[in-house]
């Protein structure tokens, strides 16, 4: 059985030009770049060195593209956790996706709202708009928890 | 001893046994009653793929009896007969059947017209199988996605083998709609299958027993339908192994109780140890007469083998006797049993779903009569690439000139060539006359059999085909099938739970859940008005736009004048689309380090982030584009009091100077970091806070909190609907069109036509030319209109209200409408029902704007 669990998370947006993005080198702290588009890129990290994260960002990208926007938008994003040795069956019964590689980003239809995908080391973590935060929760409850049938 | 109940009366249940297992034991022989004549119908196939047993289940109707497990406590009734399925006074019908040929409903109740929806009602009642429990909670099938490279539809013997033989190639799914061997009762049969399943398994072949698949799609792609679960497969390659049945026998008296398919009863004394009956006739044209001779003798049954046609089967509540034409000639046998092995009738509906080379069969389905070595080396053939080409079932019974057809349906060979002769000459018009293979199975026993009489009546090739197969090929139900796409997925604001614990009543507008009103909209209204109030305006779109060409994309998009916006102003804002018509509205705050703030309206957000985001591309700039839509929560406080209000909470400058109309400033409210944006759409001093999501509920209470004194109260969409009618403001969709320019809306103010360039100008400049034949215009009654209400000048329709309220700030009933011009000219008194109508100009409240700058 997986668990399911909402995972507090802060998360850096950096919108920049695709060459900016390709060069920028990734800060510290633990923090996982995602690569959302060719113009936009997603810092995850723990909440609490979020800020530091955002400084770094800033602080490289602007050298490269000195009108880049460097965002925190912690706030707008649920990450819903299924960890254990079946989480990839979990997403199973939310997203037709398939689960990402150990360093791969998906992003596509889960749950039926639109939802980035990243694996962890103990298993899948699901990223979602903060308003479609409860309606994943619920779906991963009543839908990955239908395993349990 | 575990026990169910049958119509209310109690059954034991051995292990293993199926409903109709238990049921049969018990002496049950009326399983159900048909269609239309209500005649008994007993156990046939016993194999699921008839629909003689469907009964329903624990208040589930249309489950198959022979399916479905016996459970302790399971509450089973029949679905079918007027008192009772044993006696059952419709079978009046019966006898009644010259009188109701087939096609007669649309004939005899043609006319009158006013006859048929009588009729209808009274065929409904009287027709029909189980009954839906309406009262029931519906259940949700969760959906499971699975990607494999080779999906075997069947586990025999062929299925296994072939993904015994595949297992090593990939990932391979094998389904089958019951547990494996359950259909098998050949001792060397279970031997086989339990060493292919071994032999599967260890080459790494998921199993999924309990799964029928009911569809294969483009892709292909199949959909599989568990107890619990609707499993939705793509595959690289599609087996389909799903076997035979014993070929419909048509013949007078084909539909009595007593009468079966050899497969069926043979599983009903090897399986669960039940006799079809104490003298069975088995007529066997295929290989498995003496097999299933042997099964039935070891049950207990009498047993007489014969080959030949079966001429006729005689019986009242189940059948007696039995005249067979063999070789040394006609017989009359007297039974209780008539066991059937006429032919073979491949499961093939699947296979013939589509035309795609991924999906091929293997087995039965294409070598329907295989032996066991031959279907074990079908399916690794299949597995291999080397599929075998479906062949056609040899031999195939003569169908007598009566008996039933579709015993779905109840239709016979009386009404095929009754419909024949009425003009209806092909298979596939055959099928939609007489509605033969459109019953619960699919026509899984009668599609070859209406085939074949329509070659035999000398149809041409084109019209003597099988009628076309399409899913479901089970029966499942629609809350499987919705697999929880029925449901609507909400956007939530940080407050949700902030509104539902004040009393709320939430309302879906668009794609959020937003509070319609906390329970007395007028106090709302007033609290707006008179004192002060909050909204939850978290739903705006909320897009930050920078980038050293922003003020280029933003210039030339919108119809604004950007350059008009000095840093720390901001405007009303349209959204035009090529043609000039209104796509969105919203606002649009320069900020002081060269980028800009803007917000869209909530159902709009995300079309405007794609819209953007083209023309950044087609424009070739340099501009980022962040949406902060879900990052920022907004609450609107607004009211005469709402300056006073956030200076309790706040030590930055809000005077007017600091924070004036329509202008926007940093300032923190409550410890909250928050964008202060001046705005006016229901006409009091308003300040819409965005402010990071997660705080919402912080600033939210401490609002409320220090607003008590002046008698604070949140409004909902309900106030906001009045308030920012009583302004003259429109919404968009509700009071719009999707070919509204902004001179029909009256919003020709806000587009700066002396701008060289923006979305929509040169259409605008071409529809300025023609005269306005339409417009959206104020309204005032005399009267308490209806939304929706066409407008009428003396008998003509020439306009309809799209919104209007009873409104006490603006002295009475008012509204916006469209209004058609009549002879190159807008009437300015029309009727609205029993209301008169009178166009007035708009904001119908505070025309001057004196309170949103005060």
């Amino acid at each position: 059985m997986p668990e399911v669990r909402e995972r507090p998370l802060g998360v850096i947006v950096c919108a920049a030009d695709p060459p900016a993005l390709d060069r920028l080198v990734a800060p510290g702290h633990g923090a996982r770049m995602l690569r959302v588009a060719p113009d936009e890129l997603m810092a995850v990290a723990k909440r609490d060195v979020i800020d530091d994260v955002r400084r770094e960002i800033h602080d490289r990208i602007t050298v490269l593209d000195d009108d880049a926007l460097v965002v925190d938008d912690s706030d707008g994003w649920t990450a819903i956790a299924l960890t254990g040795p079946d989480a990839d069956r979990a997403l199973s019964y939310l997203s037709a996706l398939q689960p990402p590689a150990a360093d791969d980003l998906v992003q596509g239809d889960v749950a039926r709202v639109a939802a980035k995908i990243v694996r962890e080391p103990d298993g899948l973590l699901v990223l979602v708009p903060a308003y479609w935060g409860e309606h994943l929760r619920t779906r991963a409850i009543e839908d990955a928890g239908g395993m349990a049938r | 001893m575990p026990s169910l109940r049958l119509d209310g009366r109690r059954l034991e249940i051995q292990d293993g046994d199926t409903i109709a297992a238990a049921a049969f034991r018990a002496g049950v022989r009326t399983f159900s009653r048909s269609l239309k004549s209500h005649r008994r119908r007993g156990l046939y196939c016993g194999t699921g793929d008839c629909a003689n047993c469907l009964v329903t289940v624990d208040a589930m109707p249309g489950e198959r009896a022979c399916m479905t497990p016996a459970r302790d406590g399971m509450r089973v009734d029949r679905e079918t007969g007027w008192p009772s399925a044993e006696r059952d006074a419709l079978a009046i019908n019966d006898k009644l059947h010259r009188f109701m040929p087939v096609g007669f409903y649309y004939k005899v109740f043609a006319r009158p017209r006013w006859l048929w929806p009588l009729a209808e009602r009274v065929i409904r009642r009287a027709t029909g199988t189980g009954t839906l429990p309406l009262d029931a909670a519906a259940r949700r099938t969760p959906t499971r996605f699975v990607r494999v490279r080779t999906l075997v539809i069947g586990g025999g013997v062929a299925g296994l083998a072939a993904a015994a033989t595949a297992g090593g190639d990939g990932s391979v799914l094998v389904a089958d709609e019951a547990t494996l061997g359950a259909r098998v009762t050949d001792p060397a049969a279970r031997e086989t299958v339990a060493r292919l399943a071994a032999e599967a398994r260890a080459a790494g072949a998921e199993i999924l027993e309990a799964h029928a698949a009911i569809g294969i799609y483009e892709g292909p792609s199949a959909a599989l339908l568990g107890p619990d679960e609707l499993v939705e497969v793509e595959a690289e390659h599609v087996i389909v192994a799903t076997g035979a049945i014993e070929a419909h026998g048509v013949f007078p008296g084909n539909d009595l109780p007593g009468v079966w398919l050899g497969r069926g009863a043979a599983r009903m004394g090897a399986t669960h140890g039940v006799s079809v009956g104490e003298r069975a006739v088995v007529v066997a044209n295929t290989g498995e007469g003496q097999q299933l001779a042997e099964a039935l003798r070891t049950a207990g049954a009498d047993v007489t083998l014969l080959a030949g046609r079966v001429l006729e089967a005689r019986g009242t509540r189940q059948v007696n006797s039995v005249s067979v034409l063999t070789p040394d000639g006609r017989r009359a046998l007297a039974c209780d049993a008539l066991v059937l092995s006429l032919g073979w009738a491949p499961r093939d509906t699947l296979l013939r779903m589509t035309a795609e080379p991924e999906v091929v069969g293997a087995g039965d389905v294409v070598r329907p009569g295989c032996t066991l070595a031959e279907a074990e080396a079908s399916g690794r053939a299949a597995s291999l690439g080397e599929a075998d080409e479906p062949r056609e079932a040899d031999p195939w019974p003569i169908a007598e000139p009566d008996g039933y057809v579709c015993v779905c349906e109840d239709v016979s060979m009386h009404d095929l060539e009754h419909a024949w002769d009425e003009g209806w000459t092909s298979s596939e018009i055959l099928k939609r006359y007489t509605t033969a293979t459109m019953g619960p199975c699919q026509g899984a026993l009668c599609s070859r059999h209406l085939a074949e009489h329509a070659r035999a009546k000398g149809a041409t090739p084109a019209a003597r085909g099988r009628t076309t197969a399409r899913p479901p090929v089970r029966g499942p139900r629609l809350g499987d099938l919705t697999g929880g796409v029925h449901e609507q997925v909400e956007r939530r604001t940080a407050l949700h739970d902030r509104h539902v614990a004040a009393g709320a009543r939430m309302d879906h507008s668009g794609v959020w859940l937003r509070p319609g009103t906390y329970g007395d909209v007028n106090d709302e209204i007033h609290a707006v008005r008179q004192r002060v109030s909050v909204m939850d305006v978290s739903t705006l779109g909320k897009f930050l736009v920078a980038g050293r060409d922003a003020r280029t994309l933003l210039d030339r998009v919108f119809p604004l004048d950007v350059g008009a916006i000095a840093p720390g102003r901001a405007r009303y804002l349209l959204a035009l689309d090529e043609a000039g018509y209104v796509m969105d509205d919203g606002l649009l705050a320069a900020l002081h380090e060269g980028s800009y703030f803007l917000t869209s309206t909530s159902g709009g957000a995300d079309k405007m982030e794609a819209w953007l985001r083209n023309w950044i591309d087609r424009l070739d700039l340099h501009v980022h584009l962040v949406n902060r839509t879900a990052q920022l929560g907004a609450i609107n406080v607004t009211g005469p009091r709402a300056r006073e209000l956030l200076a309790t909470l706040s030590d930055d400058d809000l005077s007017r100077g600091a924070l004036p109309y329509p202008g926007h400033a940093e300032i923190t409210v409550a410890g909250v970091p928050c964008r202060a944006i001046a705005v006016g759409f229901v006409g009091e001093v308003s300040f819409e806070l965005h402010h990071p999501r997660g705080r919402s509920v912080e600033l939210w209470n401490a609002l409320l909190e220090a607003g008590a004194p002046w008698g604070i109260r949140p409004h909902g969409l309900d106030a906001l609907d009045v308030l920012r009618l009583e302004k003259g403001h429109v919404y968009l969709a509700q009071d719009t069109m999707p070919d509204d320019h902004p001179a029909k809306l009256g919003l020709g103010w806000a587009v700066a036509t002396h701008k060289e360039e923006f979305v929509g100008k040169r259409a605008l400049e071409r529809m300025d030319a023609l005269p306005l034949e339409r417009r959206l215009v104020g309204l005032r009654f005399d009267g308490p209109p209806q939304r929706g209400h066409p407008l009428a000048l003396d008998d003509a329709i020439v306009g309809r209200i799209t919104s209007c309220a009873v409104s006490d700030a603006a002295g009475g009933p008012v509204g916006l409408g469209w209004l058609r011009a009549v002879d190159g000219a807008f009437p300015t008194v029309l009727r609205a029902g029993d209301v008169t109508a009178t166009v007035s100009p708009t904001p119908f409240y505070d025309p001057e704007g004196a309170r949103l700058r005060a």
